[in-house]
C-alpha cells in the first residue's frame, strides 16, 4: 500500500519545478501541516486538485483535505438589490491612487485581479491569472491568463491589458500608491508581454512572495484596459467583474447592476447600492433601522452591541491589520533597548484586545509576524511585568522614570488605544504626553514635516497584508521610507532580504526565528494586537466574500 | 431702494474677495499635504510628490492664488474631479433641509415668543421658556440619536436616513427629511423664542402701546399694528444670522443621517488640505449668508421706515 502511494507520488513529482518539490519534501517530512501545503502551493502557482492529488498520495484520509466552500445556509435565490454601508471613499476613486477602505471597496465592485488572497480559506486563487509560475530562483514569475475574459465595455481582456496596468502601478513617474510595493522590486521595464494570455514580471530582487503583490492584496492593482486615463476611470469602472457601475456620486453613494459581459456565472442579485458613510455609528443605526442590509467592514470598537445580537450574522477573518507603536531609536532615552523594552513590558496587551477590541482580535509579540502568516513562529508571549519595567528602566540610568510625547492620530480606536498606552506605561514611572491629530496632520508629507515619522513615540496603522513583507521593509529596514524609528540595523536588514528572496518555508521560518529574536531584543516598535476583520449583515444576507482590507466581492451573495 | 441694493452688492463683492484671501492663506497653516491625504500615509514620498505636481498644489501660494480665481471654481485634489458638479448637489441638499427646517421654526418660534410674552410671567410662559431653553441646550448629535433609536429604530416610523432613494417625488423626499428637521427645530427654537419674545415685552412697555392701548384701539390690533412691527425687528437679524448655520453649518446632523451637504463637504476639503473645494464651498456658503442677510435688511426697511429712510439718503 505504502509502496503504490509512493508511485503515485513519483508520478506525480515527476510533473513538478524544483520548488514544488521541494514543498512536497517539506510535506512528507512533516515540516508542512496539510493546510500550510496548500496555502504555500496557491502562491507557487500549484492548482488545488494537483495539491489534492499530492496530498491524497502522501495520506490517503487526507485526499479530501483541499478547501472547500462553505456550505450556504439556504437555496440561493436570484434578485434583489443588496444595500451595503461602506466608509464613503475619501478621495477619488482612481486606482492608481486609492489608499482608503472606501475607496478600494469600490474598486473591488467592478475590478478584478490577477490572483484573490481568500482570506476565508487562507489561500491564493487564480482570478484573472488561471495559472503561475516561478523560475528557480524566484526572479521571472510568469502568469498565464484566462481566456474568454472581457470587460464590462465589452472588449477582450487579454496580455496588453495587464502589461499596461501593471506598468502604470509600478511607474516611478505615477503617482501611483502601488509603488510602495513594487519599489525594488518590480519597474515597468520588468513587465513584458510573452503572448496574447501569458505576462512575465521580470523582478529587479528574488521574491518568493511576488503572487501576493500582483494579488488583491495589492488593492490598486485591479486590471484596466490598455490606454485607460485612471484620472476620469471613476466615471465609468471599467473592469471585469460582475458587475458594471450604473451611478456614483462623490460622498453619497454608489449603484451597481450585472455586467452582461461578466467571465464568470452570473451574480444572483440584480443589482448593489452602496451608500456612503463619514463615521461608523451612523452605519449602525443604519443596519438597526434597515435602511441598509450589511456593513462592509466595522471595527468592534463602539459596535459591540451589533456584534452581539444574535439578529445579525458576523464574518470574522484573522487578518494582520494592526497598529505600531514605534520609538525614535536616535533619541534619548529611546536610544537604550532597555528602555524601549520597558515600555514594551508595561503593557496590558489582552486587557486592550478585550476592551478596544471587544475580543476581536489576538495579543501580538513585538514582531511583525502575525498568527496567520505560515512562516510566522511563536514566541513567548511578552505580558505585563511593571517589575521588569522598573528594573530595565533602571539598569539603563532611569530609576526616576522618563518622560516623552506619542503623536498619534483620531482614527478608529487609535485615540483610546493611546490612552491606555499613557495610562499603562506610567505604572513604571513612564510618562507620556499624548498628541492627537487629525490624520492629515499626523502623517504629513515626509521625514521633517511629519509627527508620524518623525515623533519620539508615534503610533499608526497599518492596514492587513497576506504575507509580512510590507511590515518587515519600510518600517524596519534602515532608510526604510516609512522608518518611524530610525531603526538602522545591518543584521537585520541582511536577515530582511534574505527572508524576502527565499522561497521555502522552513528556510523563511529559520530567518523569521531570527527576525523575532533580533526585534524582541531591540523592541524599536511595539505591535500590541493583531485586529480582525469584521463584516456584519441582516440574517437574509449569504454568501458575502469579504477579505481583511475592507473588500467585498458580492458576485455569490444573495438574499434568502 | 435699488442704490442701497446695489450699494449692498458692491460691498458683498470685495467681502467675498476678501473672505477667499482669508481661506486660501490662513488655510495653509492647516498641517498636512494635499498628496499624501489622498494617497495614504504609506505612499512613497515620491508618489505623493508625483501627485503634489500633477495637482499644481507644489507651486507657490500666489500662483495656486491666481490660477484658482481664473479657473473658477476649478477641480477638487481630492475628488480629482470638476467642483461644480460636486458642489451644486450639495448645496441644494443643503438648502432644501435648511429651508424645511426654516418653514417650520421660524412661525413655530415667533408664535411661541409673542404668546409667552402676552402672557409674561404665566404658567405658559414659564413652560415655553423652559421647554425652548431646554431644546436650545441639547446638542444635535445627543437629541438625533434618541429620535433615531426611538421613531427609527424602535418605533420604525420614520426613515433614518435623510438620503432618499433614486426616483422619490420631492414631497416623499420630504418624510426624509423629518428626522433631521427635528434637532435643528429644537436648536433654534428657543433662541429665535426668546428674542421674539424679548422684543415683545420691551415693545408691549413702550410709550406708543400704551398711547395706543389708551385711545382704545382693540388688543389684537394693537398687537398686530404696533408691538409686532417693532418686536419682530431684532428677531429677523437673529434670524437672518441662522439661516447662514442652517445652510453651511449643519456638519453633525448630516454626518447622523447620512446627508451629503456642503457643511459636510467643507469640513472633508479642510481635513483633506482640498483648496479649490474648500473656497468654493465657503464662498458659496458666503454668499448664501450674504444674500440672507440682504433680504433680512430689505424686510427690514420695510417693517421700519427709518432704516429706509437712512439708507436713501
Amino acid at each position: 500500500m505504502r509502496r503504490k502511494r509512493n508511485e503515485q507520488l513519483d508520478g506525480l513529482r515527476a510533473r513538478c519545478t524544483e520548488l514544488e518539490n521541494h514543498y512536497i519534501d517539506e510535506l512528507v517530512a512533516g515540516d508542512l501541516s496539510r493546510r500550510d501545503f496548500l496555502r504555500r502551493g496557491s502562491i507557487i502557482g500549484m492548482s488545488v486538485p494537483f495539491m489534492g492529488a499530492v496530498l491524497g498520495a502522501t495520506d490517503p484520509a487526507s485526499a479530501l483535505a483541499a478547501p472547500r466552500a462553505r456550505t450556504a445556509a439556504a437555496k440561493p435565490k436570484s434578485g434583489g438589490t443588496m444595500r451595503i454601508a461602506i466608509q464613503a471613499p475619501s478621495a477619488a476613486v482612481n486606482p492608481l491612487t486609492v489608499a482608503d477602505a472606501g475607496g478600494l471597496c469600490m474598486l473591488n465592485q467592478t475590478g478584478e485581479f490577477l490572483v484573490f488572497d481568500n482570506n476565508l480559506k487562507l489561500a491564493l486563487q487564480p482570478m484573472l491569472a488561471l495559472s503561475w509560475k516561478a523560475s528557480h530562483n524566484a526572479t521571472v514569475w510568469t502568469f498565464k491568463l484566462r481566456t474568454g475574459v472581457k470587460f464590462s465595455n465589452g472588449k477582450p481582456m487579454t496580455a496588453d491589458d495587464v502589461v499596461y496596468t501593471f506598468q502604470q502601478l509600478s511607474n516611478p513617474a505615477n503617482a501611483s500608491n502601488a509603488l510602495s510595493v513594487f519599489k525594488g522590486i518590480l519597474s515597468p521595464s520588468g513587465v513584458r508581454k510573452v503572448n496574447s494570455h501569458t505576462v512575465a514580471f521580470h523582478l529587479e530582487a528574488p521574491n518568493g512572495n511576488f503572487p501576493y503583490l500582483v494579488s488583491s492584496d495589492n488593492y490598486n492593482a485591479i486590471i484596466v484596459p490598455k490606454g485607460t486615463n485612471f484620472k476620469t476611470w471613476q466615471h465609468s469602472f471599467v473592469g471585469t467583474g460582475a458587475f458594471k457601475m450604473t451611478s456614483y456620486t462623490q460622498g453619497v453613494g454608489a449603484t451597481f447592476t450585472r455586467n452582461p459581459h461578466y467571465w464568470g456565472s452570473m451574480p444572483y442579485l440584480k443589482g448593489t447600492s452602496f451608500k456612503f458613510f463619514q463615521s461608523q455609528a451612523p452605519q449602525v443605526l443604519a443596519l438597526e433601522g434597515s435602511a441598509v442590509d450589511v456593513i462592509g467592514q466595522i471595527t468592534p470598537f463602539g459596535a459591540t452591541q451589533l456584534l452581539h445580537n444574535p439578529a445579525y450574522s458576523v464574518i470574522r477573518l484573522k487578518s494582520s491589520n494592526h497598529r505600531e507603536l514605534s520609538m525614535r531609536t536616535d533619541q534619548a532615552p529611546f536610544t537604550d533597548a532597555r528602555v524601549r523594552q520597558a515600555v514594551a513590558w508595561t503593557l496590558n496587551r489582552h486587557q486592550m484586545v478585550e476592551a478596544l477590541l471587544a475580543g476581536y482580535g489576538l495579543v501580538a509579540n513585538d514582531y511583525p509576524f502575525a498568527p496567520s502568516f505560515p512562516s510566522t513562529v511563536p514566541m513567548t508571549q511578552r505580558t505585563r511585568n511593571i517589575a521588569k519595567a522598573k528594573q530595565l528602566l533602571a539598569a539603563a540610568g532611569h530609576s526616576k522614570g522618563i518622560s516623552a510625547t506619542l503623536q498619534t492620530e483620531t482614527y478608529e480606536e487609535i485615540s483610546q488605544l493611546a490612552q491606555v498606552i499613557k495610562q499603562n506605561a506610567a505604572a513604571a514611572g513612564i510618562n507620556i504626553t499624548l498628541n492627537i491629530q487629525n490624520q492629515t496632520a499626523y502623517y504629513g508629507t515626509t521625514f521633517g514635516s511629519s509627527p508620524w515619522l518623525d515623533g519620539t513615540l508615534s503610533l499608526v496603522d497599518y492596514g492587513s497584508r497576506g504575507v509580512p513583507n510590507v511590515f518587515l521593509n519600510a518600517p524596519l529596514v534602515s532608510n526604510g521610507a516609512w522608518n518611524a524609528a530610525r531603526f538602522a540595523d545591518p543584521t537585520y536588514d541582511h536577515l530582511a532580504r534574505q527572508y524576502f528572496a527565499t522561497s521555502d518555508l522552513k528556510s523563511q521560518r529559520k530567518i523569521a526565528t531570527k527576525i523575532e529574536t533580533l526585534l524582541l531584543q531591540q523592541t524599536p516598535i511595539i505591535y500590541p494586537y493583531w485586529i480582525d476583520g469584521l463584516t456584519v449583515s441582516t440574517k437574509r444576507v449569504h454568501g458575502l466574500n469579504p477579505t481583511s482590507i475592507a473588500q467585498l466581492y458580492l458576485n455569490t451573495a444573495y438574499f434568502s | 431702494m435699488g442704490a442701497f441694493i446695489l450699494k449692498r452688492l458692491g460691498l458683498a463683492l470685495i467681502t467675498l474677495w476678501i473672505l477667499s484671501m482669508l481661506v486660501f492663506f490662513a488655510g495653509q497653516i492647516l498641517p498636512g499635504d494635499p498628496g499624501r491625504s489622498v494617497l495614504g500615509n504609506l505612499a512613497t514620498p515620491q508618489a505623493v510628490h508625483n501627485l503634489d505636481h500633477q495637482l499644481g498644489a507644489d507651486r507657490p501660494l500666489i500662483s495656486q492664488y491666481w490660477h484658482w480665481i481664473t479657473n473658477f471654481p476649478g477641480t477638487s485634489y481630492q475628488y480629482q474631479a470638476p467642483i461644480g458638479p460636486i458642489l451644486v448637489p450639495a448645496l441644494g441638499r443643503s438648502v432644501k433641509l435648511g429651508l424645511f427646517a426654516f418653514v417650520i421654526v421660524v412661525p413655530l418660534s415667533i408664535i411661541g415668543g409673542v404668546i409667552a410674552a402676552l402672557n409674561v410671567g404665566k404658567p405658559v410662559d414659564r413652560v415655553i421658556s423652559v421647554v425652548g431653553l431646554s431644546g436650545t441646550t441639547v446638542p444635535e448629535f445627543v437629541s438625533g440619536i434618541v429620535l433615531i433609536l426611538l421613531f427609527g429604530i424602535a418605533l420604525g416610523w420614520l426613515p433614518i436616513e435623510a438620503t432618499p432613494p433614486p426616483g422619490t417625488s420631492f414631497l416623499g423626499s420630504l418624510r426624509y427629511l423629518i428626522l433631521p428637521v427635528i434637532p435643528l427645530v429644537l436648536v433654534l427654537f428657543g433662541y429665535i423664542m426668546r428674542m421674539a419674545r424679548a422684543g415683545t415685552v420691551e415693545a408691549l412697555e413702550s410709550d406708543y402701546a400704551r398711547t395706543a392701548t389708551l385711545k382704545g384701539l382693540p388688543r389684537g390690533v394693537m398687537i398686530r399694528r404696533h408691538v409686532l412691527r417693532n418686536s419682530l425687528l431684532p428677531t429677523i437679524t437673529v434670524i437672518a444670522t441662522q439661516t447662514g448655520y442652517l445652510i453651511g453649518g449643519l456638519v453633525v446632523v448630516e454626518t447622523l443621517f447620512q446627508y451629503e451637504g456642503i457643511g459636510s463637504l467643507v469640513v472633508m476639503a479642510a481635513t483633506h488640505k482640498d483648496f479649490p473645494m474648500l473656497e468654493a464651498g465657503v464662498l458659496t456658503i458666503g454668499v448664501v449668508y450674504m444674500l440672507v442677510t440682504l433680504i433680512a435688511d430689505i424686510s427690514y426697511s420695510l417693517l421700519n421706515p427709518r432704516i429706509r429712510l437712512a439708507a436713501a439718503e
